[in-house]
C-alpha cells in the first residue's frame, strides 16, 4: 500500500457544492481513471481517501490536499494526467507525490490556511474608512464572534486564529482582502466569520453577502517553517 | 448564475441545485443550434435528475447537432422567494438563459400532484399560463409521461403532448419547430401546432372540443380541424437495441434520489395487475439483448464512476436472461467495487437466490409487494401471488440471513371488505411466526406500507369509484387496531392526498380552473407532505363549483364517454371491460408474455410484438 498526496483545485464552477459532494466527485473520477485505489474492508467498501480540511460551501480553492491510498505505485505524473483527463470542469490536480505510508494524517499536520476575499464595491466605498476599520481590528486584543449552531451558541475569540495582519488591495470595482488563519486542534474560524465581524462590528464598508472567498494556500509546519503538505515526509 | 448571485446562492439550501456545470452536461454553441429545448421536471433537482425518461430524451435531442436540450427543475421554495424578490426569471441549467427565450419547454408528467408546480414554473419563467394567452415570443409548452394518457385537467396550459415513448417523436417535433422558424413562422403558433398534430402520437388539446351532458359527464370530444385525428395512439420503440441510450448521463454533484447507474433491461410488463397503469401503457414487453446490456453497463461504469448499478424495469426479475446478466455483471465488476442491485423483487425463491448473490454480505432488507391481504382480493387485482409464494420467498430470505422485510399493500381496492384489511395484519403476523420458526429468534423487523388505491385511466379499474376520504380513514384505523406488535411498523399515505390524486387522474378539462385557483391560493409542491395544503384544494373546488367526489368516488357506467377515450395506449376498451368483469368474479388472467395472449389489443393496434430473449433457463 502507498499513500499518494495530491494538491487539487476547486474552481468557480463548483463554488457552491459541499465538501461531501466535492469528495464524491473526486472518488468517482478516481474510478473513471481506473487507478488502483485501495478500499476499506467490510460490508460496504469505500475508497480510502482523507482530506486536510473541509472547505465551506461557497468557497473556491487553489490548494486542497488529499491523501489517496493506492494498491500499487503509479508515477505521480501519470496519475495527474489520468485524473485530469476525467475530472469535471473546475477540479484539476496540480501536484502529486508519495508520502510515507505511516505519515501523520493531513488533518493533523496542516496548521494554517490563506484566503483571498473579493468583494464588489458599492457606491459608498471609501478606502480610508476601510483602512481605519482594518487598523481598529488589528489593534484589538480580543474580538469575540458568536457562532450559532444547532447545538447552541459558542463565543469564539477570532484574534487568536489570525496568523498575519489582514491586507487590503482595491480597484475601482473590487476590494480584496488577504488573510491567514491558524488551524489548531481546538478548531479554527471561517474567513466568512472574520468578514462578518469586520462589517458588523468594525464598519468595514462592504456587503459581506456578495463576497467571493478563495483559498490560496494550506500550510503545514516543519522545523519551525511553513511548508506545503506535499513537502512533508517524503518516503 | 454562480457569480451573478453569490449572495442568493449562499442563503439557499443546496445551492448546487441551481449551478449546473456537472460532468457530461452538454453545452452547445448557440450559433450552431436551430432549436432550443428545455427538459423540465416539475419537482426539485434531486427528483428530476433521477428520472430515466428525461435522461433518455436529453440524449436523444443532444445527439442532433442542431438541437440543444437543457435542463430545468422546480426551484425549492427558498430559491423561488429569492428569485421573485429579485425578479430573476427561471433559467436553464446549462446556459443560464431564461427559459422564456427557448423554443420548447417540455414537462414530464409523472404524478398529478406536480401540476401546480408546472403552473408555478411557467409563472416564474414569465410564460402565460393559458395556451390562448401565448404569442410568438413564448416557447411551446409540451408534456409527456404517464399522466399524458389523461392530461385533460392540464389541457388549457399545455400546447401539445406526446403519448408514449418519445425519443423519436421529440426529435421530429423539434425538427418541425426548426422548419417552421426557418419558413418565417407561417400562421403563427397555430401553424406549428397543425404541423405537430400531423406527427403520430402528438396530441394538441386545443384542437378538440369537449361537450358535457347535463349530468356532468362528457358527451363528446370532437376534433375541430382536419389535422387532429379522432384518436391519438402512443408510439413505442420496437427495437430497444437500436435506440440511443444515455451511457454518458449528466453526473450530479448533489446526492440525488436514484444516485446510481440505471441499466434499463426492458420496457413493458405483461403480468396484468388490474390496478396498474404502467402495466397497460408500456405494453408490449420489449427486452434488450444481453450483449447490448453488457456493453451499455461497461460504458456507464466508464463514464460515471458510480459504484452502484441498478437493473431497472417495471419488473426486472422477469428479464428472460437475468441469471446470466447478473453473473456476468457481478463477475466483471466485483474487483471494481461496483455493486449490482435489483430494485423490484418478484415474490418467489428464485429472486431470493439472486438477491443473495447480489448482496453477498449486507442483508439490509427485502421489499415485497403482495398488494392485498387475502387470496380473494389478490385474485381480484390479478396479482398472481399466493400465500405459499410469499411464505416460500420470505422463508428463503430468512434462511439466507435477512431479518428485515418491507411489505407493500393498498387499501380501498375494488370489492375490499374488512376481512381483507384484517388479512394484511394476519399476513404480517404469519411472516413473523415464520421467522421465529426458522431462526428461533424474535429480532425481526416488518415494515408495512399502505397506500390508498387510486383508480387510473386505461386500466380495468378506470370505472371504479374510489372510496371516500372518511372510508379511507376508517379502514386505516381498522388496520392500525389489528396490529399490536412492536416488531411491526405501519406506514401510511395521507388519505387526502390520495383523494386529490384520484380526482385529477380521471379528471376532465373543467378541473383546469381548480388547479389554477389552488395554485393562486398558494398550492405548490403538493407531493411534499410538508407543503400539501388540503384546505386550499377544498377551497378551490368550492370557488370553481366542482365536486371532487364526482371525479374521485363516482362509479362510471361502462358506456360512459371517458375524458381520455380519444387517447390510446393501444389497448382495446373491450379488453379492459373483460378484465373488469373478471376482477369482480376474482378470476385470474395469465401473463401474456409466455402464456396465452389475452387479446389486450396493443400488439395488433400498434403493429408490433413482444420481444423476449428467453431461453427458459431459470423457469
Amino acid at each position: 500500500m502507498s499513500k499518494l498526496r495530491l494538491k487539487i483545485t476547486k474552481g468557480e464552477e463548483l463554488r457552491f457544492i459541499s465538501h461531501l459532494d466535492y469528495v464524491r466527485a473526486i472518488t468517482r473520477a478516481v474510478r473513471r481513471a481506473k487507478l488502483p485505489a485501495a478500499y476499506s474492508e467490510g460490508f460496504n467498501p469505500h475508497m480510502k481517501v482523507a482530506f486536510a480540511s473541509a472547505l465551506a460551501v461557497g468557497v473556491t480553492s487553489d490548494a486542497e490536499y488529499m491523501d489517496l491510498d493506492m494498491e500499487e505505485q503509479i508515477e505521480p505524473s501519470e496519475v495527474i494526467a489520468r485524473l485530469n483527463a476525467v475530472l469535471p470542469p473546475g477540479i484539476q490536480v496540480r501536484e502529486a507525490g508519495y508520502v510515507d505510508e505511516r505519515a501523520a494524517a493531513l488533518m493533523a499536520v496542516v496548521d494554517q490556511t490563506d484566503y483571498q476575499i473579493m468583494i464588489p464595491v458599492t457606491g459608498a466605498f471609501s478606502v480610508a474608512d476601510a483602512q481605519m476599520s482594518l487598523t481598529r481590528f488589528a489593534e484589538m486584543e480580543k474580538v469575540v464572534y458568536v457562532r450559532h449552531s444547532p447545538k447552541g451558541k459558542r463565543f469564539i475569540d477570532l484574534k487568536q486564529y489570525i496568523a498575519h495582519p489582514l491586507e487590503m488591495e482595491n480597484t475601482p470595482q473590487t476590494v480584496q482582502l488577504s488573510l491567514s488563519i491558524k488551524m489548531t486542534s481546538g478548531g479554527s474560524v471561517k474567513p466568512s466569520e472574520i468578514l462578518d465581524v469586520l462589517v458588523s462590528d468594525f464598519g468595514f464598508p462592504v456587503q459581506s453577502q456578495t463576497a467571493l472567498i478563495h483559498r490560496t494556500a494550506l500550510w503545514a509546519a516543519a522545523d519551525g517553517k511553513q511548508v506545503s503538505p506535499l513537502a512533508l515526509e517524503q518516503p | 448564475m454562480i457569480n451573478r448571485y453569490p449572495d442568493i446562492l449562499r442563503q439557499v439550501l443546496k445551492p448546487a441545485r441551481y449551478t449546473g456545470n456537472e460532468l457530461n452536461s452538454v453545452i452547445k454553441d448557440p450559433s450552431q443550434v436551430k432549436v432550443n429545448f428545455a427538459l423540465a421536471m416539475p419537482d426539485v433537482y434531486e427528483v428530476g435528475m433521477s428520472n430515466l425518461g428525461l435522461k433518455i430524451l436529453y440524449e436523444a435531442l443532444n445527439r442532433q447537432p442542431d438541437i440543444a436540450a437543457e435542463r430545468v427543475y422546480a426551484p425549492w421554495v427558498d430559491m423561488e422567494a429569492a428569485m421573485r424578490e429579485r425578479k430573476i426569471p427561471l433559467f436553464a441549467l446549462e446556459s443560464s438563459r431564461p427559459i422564456k427565450e427557448l423554443d420548447l419547454l417540455g414537462f414530464t408528467l409523472q404524478y398529478e400532484l406536480s401540476y401546480t408546480n408546472i403552473l408555478n414554473m411557467l409563472d416564474l419563467s414569465g410564460i402565460p399560463l393559458l395556451t390562448s394567452d401565448r404569442d410568438l415570443s413564448h416557447p411551446f409548452v409540451v408534456a409527456g409521461g404517464p399522466c399524458a394518457y389523461n392530461p385533460e385537467p392540464m389541457a388549457e396550459f399545455l400546447d401539445f403532448l406526446i403519448l408514449g415513448e418519445a425519443e423519436e417523436t421529440i426529435v421530429e417535433v423539434s425538427q418541425a419547430v426548426a422548419a417552421w422558424k426557418e419558413a418565417g413562422r407561417p400562421d403563427g403558433r397555430q401553424g406549428l401546432l397543425k404541423m405537430a398534430a400531423l406527427i403520430p402520437s402528438v396530441y394538441v388539446p386545443s384542437f378538440y372540443r369537449v361537450t358535457y351532458k347535463t349530468d356532468g359527464t362528457v358527451q363528446q370530444v370532437t376534433p375541430t380541424c382536419p389535422e387532429a385525428s379522432p384518436v391519438i395512439y402512443k408510439r413505442i420503440i420496437e427495437d430497444l437495441d437500436q435506440v440511443a441510450f444515455p451511457t454518458k448521463p449528466v453526473l450530479p454533484y448533489l446526492e440525488i434520489v436514484h444516485d446510481r447507474i440505471m441499466l434499463e433491461l426492458f420496457r413493458g410488463c405483461t403480468r396484468g395487475c388490474r390496478f396498474c397503469q404502467a402495466g397497460i401503457i408500456y405494453r408490449p414487453v420489449r427486452e434488450r439483448r444481453l450483449e447490448t446490456l453488457l456493453k451499455q453497463a461497461q460504458e456507464l461504469v466508464d463514464h460515471t464512476g458510480y459504484n452502484e448499478m441498478s437493473l431497472v424495469s417495471l419488473s426486472s426479475a422477469d428479464y428472460s436472461r437475468l441469471r446470466e446478466l447478473v453473473s456476468a455483471l457481478s463477475e466483471r465488476y466485483k474487483d471494481q467495487h461496483v455493486s449490482v442491485s435489483l430494485p423490484s423483487l418478484r415474490i418467489d425463491s428464485f429472486c431470493i437466490q439472486l438477491a443473495q448473490e447480489l448482496q453477498k454480505v449486507r442483508k439490509s432488507g427485502l421489499t415485497f409487494a403482495p398488494e392485498a391481504g387475502t387470496q380473494r382480493l389478490r385474485d381480484v387485482i390479478n396479482k398472481g401471488v399466493t400465500e405459499q409464494n410469499l411464505e416460500d420467498a420470505v422463508g428463503a430470505a430468512f434462511r439466507a440471513g435477512w431479518s428485515a422485510v418491507k411489505l407493500y399493500f393498498m387499501i380501498g381496492l375494488p370489492t375490499e371488505t374488512d376481512e381483507d384489511i384484517q388479512g394484511i395484519a394476519e399476513l404480517a403476523y404469519s411472516v413473523k411466526k415464520l421467522y421465529m420458526q426458522i431462526t428461533g429468534r424474535r429480532d425481526i423487523k416488518i415494515t408495512i406500507s399502505v397506500a390508498s388505491f387510486v383508480p387510473k385511466p386505461h386500466t380495468p379499474f378506470q370505472w371504479y369509484g374510489q372510496i371516500s376520504l372518511a372510508e379511507m380513514e376508517r379502514r386505516q384505523k381498522l388496520l392500525r387496531s389489528s396490529i399490536r406488535d412492536r416488531s411491526i411498523t405501519l406506514n401510511w399515505h395521507d388519505a387526502p392526498v390520495s383523494m386529490i390524486e384520484g380526482v385529477f387522474s380521471r379528471g376532465d378539462r373543467r378541473l383546469g380552473n381548480v388547479i389554477l385557483t389552488a395554485w393562486r391560493n398558494g398550492a405548490k409542491f403538493d407531493g411534499w407532505s410538508e407543503h400539501y395544503k388540503h384546505d386550499v384544494w377544498e377551497q378551490a373546488f368550492r370557488e370553481v363549483g366542482l365536486d371532487p367526489a364526482f371525479y374521485a368516488s363516482r362509479n362510471r357506467e361502462l358506456n360512459e364517454v371517458l375524458p381520455w377515450d380519444h387517447l390510446s395506449a393501444g389497448e382495446d376498451k373491450d379488453f379492459l371491460i373483460r378484465e373488469y368483469h373478471c376482477a369482480l368474479s376474482a378470476e385470474c388472467t395469465p401473463d401474456c408474455r409466455r402464456g396465452s395472449c389475452s387479446a389486450c389489443g396493443v400488439c395488433p393496434t400498434l403493429g408490433t410484438k413482444i420481444v423476449d430473449w428467453g431461453n427458459a433457463e431459470h423457469e
